[in-house]
């Protein structure tokens, strides 16, 4: 339902049409190759829906309208109080296309009009296109947002590299230490077990914070490095704010995901396994190959599944330390869902991350097979 | 059935309603909150009737409540043009008549929005809906002991790397920084605004100036970290919310310098949700907590102004104002004197422009 709900959202432009079906009913008869700006009809229209309309409607339809063209709302809210006024005291134009633009200018700049054709039909695929760095022209043509808007494709491209890193890097890091709890004695593997989970159950944020004390320029790491004269005093790196934060606090973070999985599967694979190759003239890196590394697949799979879906909806932590680089495809998400309330590009987004967790399924199905995961 | 159920049902029964009753303002929590509940609650006359619950700000989770007709927050605690969006789609009930008639006047009889109006702002829809709280600013400030010569001053040096070498502490989004980029390039602060709303390529301007320092900047996102930034010495000058400036110099015993010029004020606004449960008593609360006196007292327990103009004397005249004496002036955004340096924020503008100009500054951040 909630999914259903998301999917329907991202393409619903169906409230809008309610406050101004009118107004937009007129302006796809526009001609704009052989008129400027739209016929008289259409400015009457758009007198009369705001002057008679729901103002709670109006209102959310501002909200929606300002996504299109940035100073719809401002440009609404004059125009609607001068109507209000003119109806009040009972002097209906004669032109409503002078009353409008005498209201306010901008009634007289086609591009606020272009913009209209954004929102005119009931369900619409621009969100989508926003998503994705695009926009309309004036002809509903699909081109290229403005150069210096250009953010999401950069950011899409962004979140899937640091969540592939992460993952892999989760896997390199987890894979021997998971090794190492499988295979000792209970009760120090019991003992590692805790060092496992204690960062586990520790609040993120407090992780978070952690990184940034012993990152930063003035931090432990970089205080260790310049004592033992690694670095010089100037030569400091800088380690946090940055892309590399990001990944060394995420890793931290989503270790356990990827170690966990792998504990229990490896927990289960009979030691005798190893000493059976070995035995039958296998050298040991050839044992583990062939013979244990497959064996560990499916915990693979099911701790590399985990740490990439987790990591590909990360926003806190990459915000905290990720300094110009921290913002995921998750914080415009919220950004949206909460400052600008456009929920409709907020669902294209999650739609479009839904489709892309989907394909890595899809291949992940393809290339190891779904029956092949385990969590124990 | 048991007798202790009985008795549990019976009282959960008649506790109820009472229960209910209380009025639940969503805020930001941390020491903000904690300066509201003590400044407007507990000065309240019913303060067990209030209860704060804290959020991470915007409107999702507001108009979640009220599309669905599950309200449960009363008032709400938003940023002005969180207050404008609200009121303008119905979000927050229009409650214009109810506060020109119930609103707390001042000393001289000032309403609720002569002061505001005498504090530099002007008029927006937010106003409808909801009563004046606080200013809070983005203020720069630096440690005396990073510059044992000259000290800045100004934008100018805020945004000159050369004459004060060193890294400078920005935040992840643009309000707040792009308009000290203007003041820097010699913009008067009051007229900021205006240049920003008539002036065709003032954004491209203000972009232009901040390229100067971008790669001497460390951006944070949690308001904490510009604090920590200039601690540790990461960076050499910061801009900051001037409420966690004051309460370091306060309460930690820092020594931070403020640079009052280019500052820029943003208010907080409270709410009423359309729907509230509890619309009388909120209203009440509502009106007690934008009278001068709650605003002045809030002051002792966080630095931010207040935005009942007429707050401001009141702190004066009975300096030492703080907790364990100490001046609270020295700390307040909105003086005569600094709001003639400052940029009093556009929230009109920022609610037309807000949304394509962070995409705008994202992608000179990732550049």
């Amino acid at each position: 339902m909630p999914i259903g709900d998301m999917l329907f959202r991202s393409v619903d432009d169906s409230q809008i049409n309610g406050v101004f079906p009118n107004t937009f009913n007129e302006y796809k008869k526009w001609d704009k190759e052989k008129d400027v700006l739209p016929p008289e009809e259409v400015y009457k229209a758009l007198f009369e829906e705001l002057a008679y309309g729901e103002k709670i409607q109006i209102g959310r339809a501002l909200t929606r309208m300002n996504y299109s063209k940035s100073g719809w709302k401002s440009l609404i809210k004059t125009t609607s109080r001068q109507i209000k006024k003119a109806v009040k005291k009972d002097e209906l134009p004669n032109n409503y296309k002078e009353f409008l633009i005498s209201a306010n200018e901008k009634w007289a700049d086609p591009t606020f009009w272009y913009a209209m054709g954004q929102m005119v039909n009931n369900t619409t695929p621009i969100y989508y296109w926003n998503a994705l760095d695009r926009t309309y022209d004036q002809d509903q043509n699909v081109v290229m947002q403005d150069e210096k808007r250009r953010i999401y494709i950069k950011t899409w491209i962004k979140t899937l590299k640091i969540s592939v890193y992460v993952t892999i890097f989760c896997l390199i890091l987890g894979f021997p230490v998971a090794h190492l709890l499988a295979n000792l004695p209970l009760r120090y593997s019991n003992l590692l077990m805790i060092f496992v989970l204690l960062p586990f159950w520790t609040s993120l944020l407090v992780r978070t914070t952690a990184w940034i004390v012993m990152l930063q320029q003035n931090g432990v790491i970089n205080g260790i490095l310049v004592w033992l004269g690694i670095l010089s005093d100037d030569g400091r790196l800088q380690l946090v704010y940055n892309e590399t934060g990001t990944l060394i606090a995420m890793t931290q973070i989503l270790l356990p995901f990827m170690i966990l999985p792998l504990y229990s599967v490896m927990r289960v694979i009979p030691k005798s396994h190893m000493r059976a190759a070995q035995n039958l003239g296998a050298k040991p890196a050839t044992a583990f190959w062939r013979v244990y590394l497959p064996q560990t697949i499916p915990g693979m799979s099911a701790g590399g599944l985990l740490v990439f879906v987790l990591a590909i909806g990360y926003f806190i932590t990459p915000e905290l330390v990720g300094g110009k680089d921290g913002k995921l495809i998750g914080h415009w998400i919220a950004y949206h869902l909460k400052t600008t309330l456009n929920w409709g590009l907020c669902a294209a987004l999650g739609a479009i991350l839904l489709g892309v967790m989907l394909i890595f399924y899809w291949l992940y199905n393809k290339i190891v097979g779904i029956d092949n995961i385990k969590l124990g | 059935m048991s007798k202790f159920l009985k008795a549990f049902l019976f009282v959960s029964l008649v506790f109820a309603p009472f229960a209910a009753s209380a009025v639940t303002v969503a805020s930001w929590g941390g020491a903000y909150t904690e300066s509201q509940q003590k400044a407007y609650a507990d000065t309240y006359s019913d303060p067990g009737s209030i209860v704060f619950e804290n959020y991470n700000g915007g409107l999702g989770e507001v108009r979640a409540q009220v599309e669905s007709g599950n309200v449960t927050w009363d008032l709400v605690d938003v940023l002005p043009s969180d207050a404008i969006t609200g009121c303008d789609e119905g979000l927050f009930e229009d409650i214009s008549s109810e506060i020109a008639s119930m609103g707390v006047p001042g000393p001289d009889g000032e309403s609720i929005a002569e002061d505001m109006e005498a504090n530099g702002l002007n008029y927006h829809s937010g106003w409808d809906c909801c009563v004046p709280q606080i200013f809070w600013t983005y203020v720069v400030f630096y440690d005396p002991d990073a510059f044992p010569g000259e000290k800045p001053d100004s934008m100018a040096d805020f945004f000159d790397v050369e004459k004060f070498p060193g890294k400078r502490g920005i935040h992840t989004w643009a309000d707040g920084i792009i308009q000290k980029a203007l003041v820097a390039d010699g913009v008067a602060p009051n007229a900021v605004p205006t240049v920003f709303a008539n002036q065709t390529g003032a954004i491209d301007r203000a972009f232009e100036v901040m390229d100067k320092i971008k790669d001497h900047v460390v951006f944070w996102s949690a308001g904490s970290q510009p604090l920590e930034l200039v601690k540790s010495g990461e960076v050499v000058m910061a801009v900051a919310y001037n409420g966690r400036v004051g309460a370091a110099n306060l309460a930690e015993g820092e020594n931070f310098e403020y640079i009052w010029e280019g500052q820029v004020l943003d208010q907080e606004y409270l709410c009423l949700t359309t729907g509230s449960p509890n619309r009388e008593a909120a209203l009440d609360f509502m009106m007690h907590a934008s009278s001068p006196e709650s605003q002045a007292e809030q002051a002792k327990y966080i630095t931010y102004g207040p935005m009942r103009a007429s707050g401001i004397p009141i702190i004066e005249a009975n300096e030492p104002w703080g907790p364990g004496g100490v001046d609270i002036m020295p700390h307040m955004p909105n003086t005569p004197e600094r709001l003639k340096v400052s940029i009093v924020n556009d929230p009109q503008w920022w609610s037309d422009n807000g949304a394509e100009i962070s995409e705008r500054y994202s992608a000179w951040m990732g550049n």
